[in-house]
């Protein structure tokens, strides 16, 4: 049973897309869209439970263990809160003349399409086919990034398909070392183990030269893929331009996605050349993009390219959690993907019902959104708060962890470092949040009630951000420490 | 074919790869950047069929016959009717001056050169100079997109950095699995497709090269 | 065939090469007129045209030295000593110490300085100009060429051109180590700038625009020009010499007269190769404009550099 949920988990995205090309209607459109995330949501967890119960499972080209899982889940639940998200706002974006009602049929069959290749990502355990499966999001993706068919969003759409491009060029090198590695400790004893779990079997006697060039490679590209400063350029500008629930997608699911390539690598390189070297190399960058995106955090205006700058550097908070290590450090590494993924989402989720209403991203502009719209502006701030580390928000709890492990292995410069960025992006946060929530209401503001749909997305999000925030479930703590065990070992 | 045959013809495909390489950092027009970037596919497809003559190995062949069709004969193809239609000014506009560009290529070309004489027993698994040469030819791929500002040049760039990866992925013993490759090859004609529409599209909207626009910033 | 090369063979190689250097400017003239559907002039046109200059009368300007009158002696003393290091029948080492490849690339440098000396004596502006292009071009070609040498000497351990012809023996293109490519490519792209050819200069104008090497012979007259053309025809012979001794030294087995006879008739099928090249390249391009040579001449310093690399690392 469970060996074909892994064959089946990525068709259910694909044939709704598939599905989507036959009909026009708006509100058809909409229902598949509910529907397939839905049942993509449902066979997930009927997955985890057999997870839970009997172990990684192996079919094929894919595989799914408790490391997989945490990033299954988070694109299940993140793909499943965008389709209840986007029915009332794709009725408000086609109302507004955002969105052409003729091209809402190529872009829910494109938002299934970038599901399903991110499903696939998250399921491959041939690493070739994490790299195709990682190229086929870009694809898709930038489509939907220049989906508003204005010049920024093509412009930000060709940064982001060049630059990303580049970047998994270079996993895809980094992969053929890691393969060469294998091929020579091996002969033709190796053939055919192109998959993560063969090459882990044999990755103590693999050449140690060769995979750190190998890992670094893999780092520098899927790390492009991921936001990781210096090469995150692409990321804000998508951020910016794509449609609202892309760039909640975007921000939430596919930047893990790489991360997971990363992990991935770290594990085989780990077991080469000794988990020092690939810990340096994730400490320096994680370090890297939280200094990299403070000052962009301060000084910007721009509601939703702030929110990019801040996928840098939560992105880097979780490979700093990576690079400290241990139990403790990588356990809040994951919990913070899951955390960050589900509360950046619910940010650009209200992020975009608050920018539908002013009609400007710009946030000197939007002012006053407590007086028109409440339940959202609570929202927006929620999310906010959280992103800020504020308890009893989930991402308190794993930066915490992230700090503990830190403090615990004596890294003192990269915590101090990792406090001061992340309290002077508390204080600018709170400042650019609190002039948007309260304030005079300004006259651009539309007075409309709040549409239901959005609302009931982005509540289902809070509850998960509070409930991960006060206690982490048993289940979920089993998994968290499954994965964890599998990256330290 | 003795090995040490195959690993010579390897080496000197490489040493013509890089001539490739260096035509095309060195092209002052987009033309000139195409033809030199079919002409390095052919020679990796060249490379692709002694390999699988010299190891049997016939997957091989049928990665050679694609990069053949696909890489050395479409996709300049598709480059050559998108610069026809945008009747784009023929000359290409670096971002530093060419001879800067140049110098960097070599100083690529040394370093991985270096970089590769440092490994150990893995070389082994590697035909001949195959991995420094892939390593230039990736990066390089990469200083031609870094230093360009139009988007048809940034894309031979980025074929060219594929190229690269395919020479070492052929010489690496066993190679990749065929299936893999094809989904690469696969990857690479979509994301071709993608940037060809968005720079029509941008040429039809504003009448600017889409890698020249710079409003989004900070 | 490989083997010392007594100092009568040298001289008759250096008279092969003199005399069979116009013919080779001719036989590239023609290629080119025929590419171009002309008919064209002769295969002996340079020899009429030198014939002609030889028996003329010198004009000279009042502003010139007396160092100018012997410039055009020099000039083609200089190159025809750089002729007499080149194998040309026979792949080996001279008998007599000569001088090796560095001697020839330095007294091709001397032959190029003494010419824009001269250009420079007559004060006029043409020769000024002409002689200051030559010289932002020279610093370009000729440690390419040095390069080019160190790559193949690295491995021959001598730089002596016999030797190092001797050393590569018969192998054809199949036997070339990487770094021949390379440097053949280096070759191929230098070789119309040290001939002066489209695309970095044009042999056929003298617009003052698109002139080099031209511009530097104008105050020249009479035999004085003629040694100076003769010397451009010796250069250009020499220089090819220099490639296939570099690169298709394909030494003939055997000695006595037959196979010294195949000897100059495989270097002849060499140099008329490279003839066709060049004639191909000047018919099928345009010229540069000067301030793109420099980067069309980079192309082949990066190819030169990184044959050396690949012989090195």
């Amino acid at each position: 049973m469970a060996e074909t949920l892994l064959w089946v988990l990525p068709l259910v995205p694909t044939v709704t897309a598939l599905l989507m090309l036959t009909t026009r209607d708006r509100r058809i459109l909409s229902g598949l869209d509910v529907a397939g995330s839905a049942v993509l949501l449902a066979l997930t967890l009927v997955l985890a439970r057999d997870l839970v119960a009997g172990g990684p499972q192996a079919l094929g080209v894919f595989r799914v263990d408790d490391l997989g899982l945490v990033f299954l889940i988070l694109v299940a639940v993140l793909t499943f809160a965008v389709s209840i998200y986007q029915v009332g706002w794709l009725r408000q974006a086609v109302a507004l003349g955002n969105m052409k009602p003729e091209s809402l049929r190529p872009y829910f069959a494109l938002v299934h399409g970038f599901v399903a290749t991110m499903v696939v990502t998250v399921l491959a355990d041939n690493l070739g086919v994490l790299w195709i499966a990682m190229e086929g999001t870009t694809i898709t993706s930038a489509v939907l990034v220049g989906y508003h068919g204005h010049h920024h969003g093509l412009e930000a759409a060709w940064k982001y398909i060049i630059v990303t491009t580049i970047g998994i060029s270079f996993g895809l090198f980094g992969t053929v070392l890691v393969y060469a590695a294998a091929a020579a400790g091996h002969g033709s004893a190796g053939a055919g183990s192109r998959s993560w779990s063969a090459i882990m079997k044999v990755a103590p006697a693999l050449d140690p030269g060769i995979v750190r060039i190998g890992f670094i490679f893999v780092v520098v590209g899927y790390g492009a893929k991921a936001g990781l400063a210096p090469m995150h350029l692409w990321l804000p500008d998508a951020h910016s331009q794509a449609p609202t629930p892309v760039s909640a997608l975007l921000s939430g699911a596919l930047i893990k996605c790489a991360l997971l390539g990363i992990i991935r690598f770290q594990t085989i390189a780990a077991a080469a050349v000794g988990p020092a070297f690939p810990m340096q190399v994730l400490l320096v960058f994680g370090l890297i993009s939280i200094v990299v995106a403070t000052p962009f955090i301060l000084t910007q205006h721009d509601l939703k390219r702030l929110l990019g700058y801040h996928s840098v550097e939560h992105v880097g908070i979780v490979a700093l959690g990576l690079g400290f290590g241990g139990s403790v450090g990588t356990y809040g590494a994951l919990l913070h993907v899951v955390n960050h993924g589900v509360t950046k989402a619910l940010a650009f989720f209200a992020a975009g019902t608050a920018i539908a209403r002013y009609g400007s991203r710009d946030m000197q502009v939007i002012r006053g959104l407590l007086a028109v719209a409440p339940i959202g502006a609570t929202l927006l701030m929620l999310a906010a708060l959280s992103l800020a580390g504020v308890p009893p928000f989930s991402i308190f709890v794993s930066e915490l962890m992230v700090l503990r492990a830190g403090i615990g292995d004596g890294h003192w410069v990269a915590v101090a470092v990792f406090l001061a960025m992340v309290v002077i992006i508390f204080a600018g946060l709170l400042h650019h949040v609190g002039g948007m929530a309260f304030g005079k209401p300004t006259a651009a503001a539309t007075r409309e009630a709040e549409a239901r749909s959005p609302l009931l997305g982005m509540t289902l999000l809070a509850a998960i951000i509070i409930l991960l925030g006060l206690t982490i479930p048993g289940s979920f703590d089993r998994i968290f420490r499954g994965a964890t065990e599998i990256i330290v070992g | 074919m003795s090995a040490e045959t195959v690993q010579t013809v390897i080496d000197n495909l490489g040493a013509l790869l890089l001539f490739t390489m260096i035509l095309i950092v060195a092209a002052g027009q987009i033309y000139r950047a195409i033809y030199a970037v079919a002409a390095q596919s052919f020679l990796i497809a060249v490379a692709g069929g002694v390999l699988a003559t010299a190891t049997g190995n016939v997957d091989l062949w049928v990665i050679a016959g694609i990069t053949l069709t696909v890489k050395a004969i479409v996709l300049p193809w598709v480059l050559h009717w998108v610069v026809r239609r945008m009747n784009v000014r023929r000359e290409i506009e670096p971002v530093i001056p060419d001879a800067a560009t140049l110098a960097l290529a070599v100083v690529v070309v040394v370093l991985s050169f270096h970089l590769s004489a440092s490994l150990g027993p893995v070389r082994q698994a590697i035909t001949g100079n195959a991995l420094p040469v892939g390593i230039s030819l990736t990066l390089s791929g990469v200083l031609v997109m870094a230093t360009r500002k139009t988007a048809l040049t940034q894309m031979v760039g980025l074929f060219a950095s594929e190229n690269g990866i395919f020479f070492t992925a052929m010489a690496v013993t066993q190679g990749m699995p065929l299936i893999i490759e094809i989904g690469v090859i696969l990857d690479v004609i979509l994301a071709a497709l993608v940037m060809a529409i968005m720079v029509l599209r941008v040429r039809s909207t504003v009448d600017a090269d889409i890698a020249d626009l710079e409003e989004l910033r900070g | 065939m490989i083997g010392e090369r007594s100092l009568v063979l040298v001289l008759l190689e250096l008279a092969l090469l003199v005399l069979l250097g116009p013919l080779v400017t001719g036989t590239i003239q023609k290629l080119k007129a025929r590419l171009q559907s002309r008919q064209g002039a002769g295969l002996l046109q340079p020899y009429r045209d030198l014939a002609k200059l030889f028996r003329k009368g010198t004009v000279q300007a009042d502003t010139t030295s007396g160092f100018f009158r012997s410039i055009p002696v020099l000039v083609l003393a200089a190159t025809m000593a750089a002729g007499a290091l080149v194998p040309v029948i026979r792949a080996g080492p001279p008998a007599v110490p000569l001088g090796d490849a560095l001697m020839l690339l330095g007294l091709l440098a001397l032959a190029r300085f003494l010419t824009s000396v001269g250009a420079l004596d007559a004060g006029g502006a043409f020769g000024g100009m002409g002689a200051s292009r030559e010289m932002t071009i020279a610093p370009l070609v000729e440690p390419v060429l040095m390069m080019v040498v160190f790559s193949a000497a690295v491995v021959a351990g001598t730089t002596e051109l016999g030797a190092l012809a001797a050393h590569r023996g018969t192998s054809w293109i199949l036997g070339w180590h990487a770094a021949d490519f390379l440097g053949f490519a280096a070759m191929l792209v230098l070789l119309p700038a040290e001939t002066g050819r489209i695309p970095v200069d044009n042999p056929d104008t003298h617009l003052e625009l698109t002139m080099l090497h031209e511009g530097m012979l104008l105050e020249h007259s009479g035999p004085g020009l003629g040694c100076m053309v003769l010397a451009s025809h010796t250069r250009q012979i020499v220089t090819l010499g220099l490639v296939s001794a570099l690169f298709f030294p394909a030494a003939v087995a055997g000695a006595g007269a037959v196979s010294l006879l195949l000897g100059a008739g495989a270097f002849a099928v060499k140099i008329l190769v490279l003839a066709v090249y060049l004639a191909l390249v000047e018919s099928s391009y345009a010229k540069l404009r000067l301030f793109r040579v420099p980067l069309y001449l980079g192309i082949g310093f990066v190819c030169a550099l990184t044959a050396l690399a690949l012989r090195i690392l």
